[in-house]
């Protein structure tokens, strides 16, 4: 079997774009969560969220949804601090990239023309730009990458098994070199509006920063965002082999399925999950997956409690949503570059915002700001609607 | 509408999708050979469309192979007055 290195990390996220952006987030116990400028919101209550700023993207890439516009800058960065270009057999170069929602707006023009607007018809593009792979098709065509391709839809869990399905991929040969990870652009209109329907969304318009409060006994629920986010996997002997700098490995790949509730949470899926990637690592840290809903917070607590026991009261576990939101299928993404970053120079992320204990969720949650320490291997937990499950454990440079 | 009109007007369309120079767009230059692949061309005769207000049939669309042809066909179609 072979290891598998992470040799290039790259993202774009409400905090801006590049790596240097996200670091400086996690450092700095910075939101990323503002009033949502790219649409109009007058006619929604939610008009918060974790939204790209404008000129982190535009002019990038014209000629695709904006959910592939923002894989094509995370792979750029990614492959750029690679050096991937050229150095991998094309045949033996992947990409997997996950999303949750797609093309969203591109659905949601196409459509409004034709529900809103009175026209007949939709453009030619709705449908090769609104599809779900259309994000792993344009980094795949930018690359030249023609081995493994598609792209995993598993709701918020999406780029999580994107990311291990890349790790599963390389380390059975089937790929010398993965770009992985998951992007989604959800803040359209319909899709705002499908949120508030479920109820589930902290809608604090006037104090946006403060609206992701995971794991705080005053959380109201969780904060839609958008990005992406793409880590080059690559074999270790392959990276050894080129002189590439190893910024960290996947160890370990867990994914289970609840088979229980559409959208309830089960704390069991969870554990099985964390137990699959664990295997034989020593976990010295968890990006959690943290939503600031009231099922995720209380159910993910329970289940690291059942997996590490009286352990878990020792081990630091961050939600960085309460920065940068939930971005849907590229959350797993965006949450192990920004965790890798911050963790490779001694940085754990904090949860922000966490201003009340909730007796259900008493873990060490790092509240409000940073802390320094030498974290070794960390599990990203990403738990998605459907009941669907993705759990990777990364070694960071420290630990190699 | 008048023929050079119309060709004016469909130069303008299909800069807007692609950034062109004017010798791409001689009328008897083949619009793949200018790099205009089959998803712009899609995109093209949908800006024509609405444009100038016609509707045109696929089995003419797909006998558009240059931009003299996109000329034939939309003054066939657009109503003459």
């Amino acid at each position: 079997m072979n290891r598998v290195a992470i040799t290039g990390l790259g993202i774009i996220s409400p905090f801006g774009r590049g790596r240097d952006a996200a670091r400086e987030a996690m450092r700095n116990a910075r939101s990323g969560v503002r009033r949502i400028e790219s649409i109009e919101t007058s006619a929604l209550n939610c008009r918060i969220g974790g939204e790209v700023p404008a000129d982190a993207h535009q002019g990038s890439f014209k000629g695709f949804d904006r959910f592939s516009r923002f894989a094509l800058i995370a792979a750029e960065e990614a492959g750029e601090q690679a050096n991937i270009a050229g150095a991998v057999d094309p045949s033996r170069f992947g990409v997997i990239i996950g999303t949750g929602l797609g093309g969203c707006e591109t659905l949601d023009a196409g459509f409004r023309r034709v529900y809103k607007d009175g026209q007949p018809r939709v453009p030619p593009t709705t449908i090769p730009w609104s599809m779900y792979n259309a994000a792993a098709s344009a980094v795949s065509t930018h690359f030249g990458a023609k081995g493994v391709a598609y792209s995993p839809v598993s709701a918020c869990a999406s780029s999580a098994h994107a990311i291990g399905q890349a790790f599963e991929a390389i380390r059975s040969g089937q790929a010398d070199a993965i770009l992985a990870g998951g992007a989604d652009a959800p803040l359209t209109f319909g899709i705002i509006l499908a949120w508030e329907s479920m109820r589930v969304l902290s809608v604090d318009n006037e104090h946006p920063e403060g609206a992701a409060r995971p794991f705080s006994a005053d959380r109201k629920g969780l904060v839609l965002a958008e990005g992406a986010a793409v880590l080059v996997l690559e074999a270790m002997d392959h990276a050894h082999k080129r002189g590439a700098s190893i910024l960290g490995e996947v160890v370990g790949f867990g994914i289970t399925s609840d088979a229980g509730h559409l959208t309830d949470p089960s704390a069991d899926g969870a554990a099985r999950a964390m137990k699959l990637a664990i295997g034989s690592e020593e976990i010295d840290y968890i990006n959690a997956h943290g939503t600031g809903t009231r099922a995720n917070d209380a159910t993910e607590t329970a289940a690291v409690k059942s997996v590490f026991g009286d352990r878990a009261y020792r081990i630091p576990i961050s939600s960085t949503k309460s920065m940068h939101g939930h971005a849907m299928g590229a959350s797993g993404a965006i949450e192990i570059v920004s965790s890798l970053v911050a963790l490779n120079d001694g940085i754990i992320p904090p949860t922000i915002n966490l201003n009340t204990p909730d007796p259900a969720c008493d873990l060490d949650y790092v509240p409000n700001h940073a802390r320094e320490g030498r974290i070794r291997t960390f599990l990203s937990n990403s738990f998605g609607f459907g009941g669907m499950n993705g759990v990777v454990a990364v070694r960071t440079i420290h630990g190699l | 509408m008048q023929r050079e009109e119309i060709r004016q007007k469909l130069i303008e369309i299909v800069r807007k999708e692609k950034d062109l120079p004017d010798d791409k767009l001689a009328l008897d230059t083949p619009l793949a050979d200018a790099g205009i692949d089959s998803l712009d061309s899609l995109t093209i005769l949908f800006a024509i469309e609405e444009t100038f207000h016609i509707s045109i049939p696929d089995d003419k669309a797909r006998s558009i192979k240059t931009l003299g042809d996109m000329v034939n066909v939309v003054e066939e179609l657009v109503p003459q007055q």
